[in-house]
């Protein structure tokens, strides 16, 4: 993927930089919102990744003013507020996705990933599949080699997400957004045991772990 | 009956009061003393005339002339107002009446009619003259009226003065108990943290109180200032914070992708992220707190269902629960029994839940339970989240909702000592009533919500 990130503190734009290199990104960074969005409208970014707050020009103005003249490029917001209420302006103002630092370096490039190939909605699928794995989502029946496995609707909502999402990681919380619609960070570790729960049932009778887990990031269906 | 209390309490009124009590009793005092004065120089007067009139009688020559003289006075005179009596030597009885004793004391007796006394008080003279008995007595009913027109005089000047005065001193108490209740309502306001609270320019005042009313709000500004300030530098702390930290994270995260490391290193290197973590953790709740005290989360408030959020919770929290060996029961009410719909914010009370239940699961062995609970009723919505654990002393219940407060106990559990501090913001930024109480054994927490009440009825 080609992408653009616009951070004013060297240490983390850097650092995001290049990780998201290691990973096989091509990356420009840039330290000024006014380099920012001159960079973003003159090139073919796949996804933007704006702090929010920067000298002269800030990230929220930057994407409010690339929103209007067109541009569509998903864009992920950093930033150090971290309420809800900063979490909607941002969005509000044409972010697609938000995060608050400090960040682990695998929730980021996770979130870069989804922004990335958020494609439009092919054709509603009826049956996923992973491995010997099926979900029919019109039956709600799971099975794996064929036999049937027992799933309590929140673990079934976990694994589906997990199918539609095939080979990308989804971090804990992606997962509490998305599963539970949380958007707050738990002290203890709920999703874990959800995902430890789901594990017991889907992997652990079978040969070979479907639910992989991506250390200091989150989980991941191979596709 | 707190209000009437409250106008008898006042100032003015007890003033006013004390005014009339004293302005009566001198009025009366200087109002008796003319009256004995009045009535003891009447009595001198009568007494003087008594005299004069046996000094007249005195004059007659003997024993005979003095009857006939009696009876020529008597035939003329109204024994209502003077009775002439004399019992001559020869037995014989002249005048207009006698006084006669009985068991009662002395009375007077008219002769031709002797059922009808004449009553009435008289100041009698008797003398003994020519060998029978004189007696002349004047009525004292002139002495007696007296009274009853100081009586008049008290009624016609003390009565309208009396009752102008209180009438002034209760239209007076009143407005004064009047803007005592705005004042005191705005620094009810003050004192349980309201600090917009204002007692506000009020028509027509122009007296002391509005004065004090006008510094309350002075001294409400410079506090709201201050405590705003604070609250910047607080929240200016965690932002400034937030980069420096960050960057730790970068420092800690590329090291711990590097190769070459040392197993022992990088279990080291994790621990400082989790420590890292938590510390991001504390700035995250300090700055959320901060925010929901603004109050700016309430333009987001909308109608949503209690029951729902609390089962959502439940279960998202049923695996972790038994995992750490706790049981986790809830009891939602019967299904399609009242909705427990309140107005607010989903994801706040949400994490209030949250915060609750992860205390409850920190704070109490395994094998213990914990009871979620949600009651509608009466306008009202409870939920109140109970466990089987320690609970926390009566002394330390008030100081467990302060930031960063941990009982000591409390200190080797994880937790940042910020739950229940939000779960206290969040309560009042809903208008709910927070307690905290002995389960025996164990710590009860309920939260009181008005029910909504629905657009129509102007919920």
């Amino acid at each position: 993927m080609k992408l653009l990130v616009v951070e004013d503190d060297p240490t983390t734009g850097d650092y995001i930089a290049r990780g998201l290199r290691e990973e096989g990104n091509a990356v420009d960074l840039v330290a000024d919102g006014k380099d920012g969005l001159i960079q973003a409208t003159s090139g073919q970014y796949d996804v933007l990744i704006v702090d929010r707050m920067m000298p002269g020009l800030d990230g929220l103005s930057l994407v409010k003013a690339l929103r209007g003249a067109g541009n569509q490029t998903p864009v992920l917001f950093l930033t150090s507020l971290g309420s809800v209420e900063d979490r909607i302006g941002g969005l509000n103002a044409g972010g697609d996705d938000y995060l608050v630092k400090p960040f682990a370096f695998g929730e980021l490039s996770a979130r870069v990933a989804a922004l990335g190939r958020r494609q439009p909605p092919a054709e509603q699928e009826t049956v996923l599949r992973a491995g010997a794995l099926e979900m029919d989502l019109l039956a709600r029946r799971v099975t794996r080699e064929g036999r049937d496995i027992d799933l309590l609707p929140r673990e079934f909502a976990i694994l589906e997400h997990l199918l539609r999402r095939k080979g990308r990681v989804q971090t804990r919380t992606m997962l509490l957004e998305d599963v539970w619609g949380i958007s707050f960070d738990p002290m203890t570790n709920v999703v874990e045991t959800h995902i430890s729960r789901l594990r017991a049932k889907v992997d652990k009778p079978f040969d070979g772990d479907l639910i992989k887990t991506v250390r200091g990031a989150g989980y991941r269906i191979d596709a | 009956m707190r209000r009437g209390g409250g106008v008898l309490r006042s100032m003015p009124l007890r003033l006013t009061l004390g005014l009339v009590a004293l302005f009566t009793t001198v009025s009366l005092i200087s109002l008796a003393a003319t009256y004995v004065v009045t009535q003891a120089s009447f009595d001198q007067a009568l007494r003087d005339d008594l005299k004069q009139d046996m000094a007249g009688f005195r004059a007659a020559p003997n024993a005979a002339a003095l009857a006939a003289l009696v009876k020529a006075e008597a035939r003329e005179t109204d024994p209502d107002r003077m009775v002439l009596s004399y019992f001559a030597p020869n037995r014989r009885h002249y005048g207009n009446a006698v006084i006669a004793r009985d068991s009662d004391g002395y009375r007077i007796v008219t002769p031709d009619q002797t059922e009808a006394r004449t009553g009435g008080a008289y100041l009698a003279l008797t003398s003994s003259e020519f060998g029978g008995q004189l007696t002349i007595a004047r009525s004292r009913a002139e002495i007696d009226a007296l009274r009853g027109v100081f009586l008049n005089i008290l009624a016609l000047s003390l009565l309208p003065t009396v009752l102008i005065a209180l009438s002034g001193g209760l239209y007076l108490a009143r407005r004064g108990a009047t803007h005592v209740r705005v004042v005191s309502r705005a620094l009810d306001r003050l004192t349980t943290g309201d600090l917009a609270a204002r007692v506000g320019p009020v028509v027509g005042w122009s007296d002391d109180l509005a004065q004090i009313g006008g510094k309350i709000d002075q001294m409400a500004q410079a506090q709201e200032r201050s405590v705003a300030a604070i609250k910047q530098v607080s929240s200016d702390i965690a932002h400034d914070l937030k980069t420096p930290i960050q960057r730790v994270a970068v420092h800690l995260d590329d090291l711990s992708r590097s190769k070459t490391l040392a197993p022992a290193v990088g279990s080291r290197i994790d621990k400082a992220r989790t420590e890292l973590e938590g510390v991001a953790s504390v700035f995250r709740s300090l700055l959320q707190i901060a925010q929901i005290e603004t109050g700016s989360p309430a333009a987001r408030f909308a109608p949503l269902d209690l029951r729902d959020v609390a089962s959502r919770c439940a279960e998202l929290y049923e695996p972790t629960a038994s995992d750490s060996g706790h049981g986790l029961h809830i009891d939602l009410g019967p299904a399609g029994a009242v909705p427990a719909t309140v107005t607010g914010d989903r994801d706040l009370l949400m994490q209030l839940l949250a915060n609750l239940i992860e205390n409850a699961l920190r704070h109490t062995p395994p094998g213990t339970n914990i009871h979620l609970s949600l009651t509608a009723a009466s306008g009202s919505v409870v939920l109140c989240v109970r466990d089987t654990g320690p609970g926390i002393p009566a002394a330390d219940r008030n100081k467990v909702l302060q930031r960063l407060y941990r009982l000591d106990r409390s200190r080797r559990t994880p937790g940042n000592g910020l739950g229940l501090s939000f779960v206290s913001v969040v309560a009042r930024l809903h208008d709910a009533d927070l307690s905290l109480t002995d389960a025996a054994p164990g710590l009860c927490v309920c939260l009181t919500f008005a029910a909504y009440a629905g657009q129509d009825s102007g919920g």
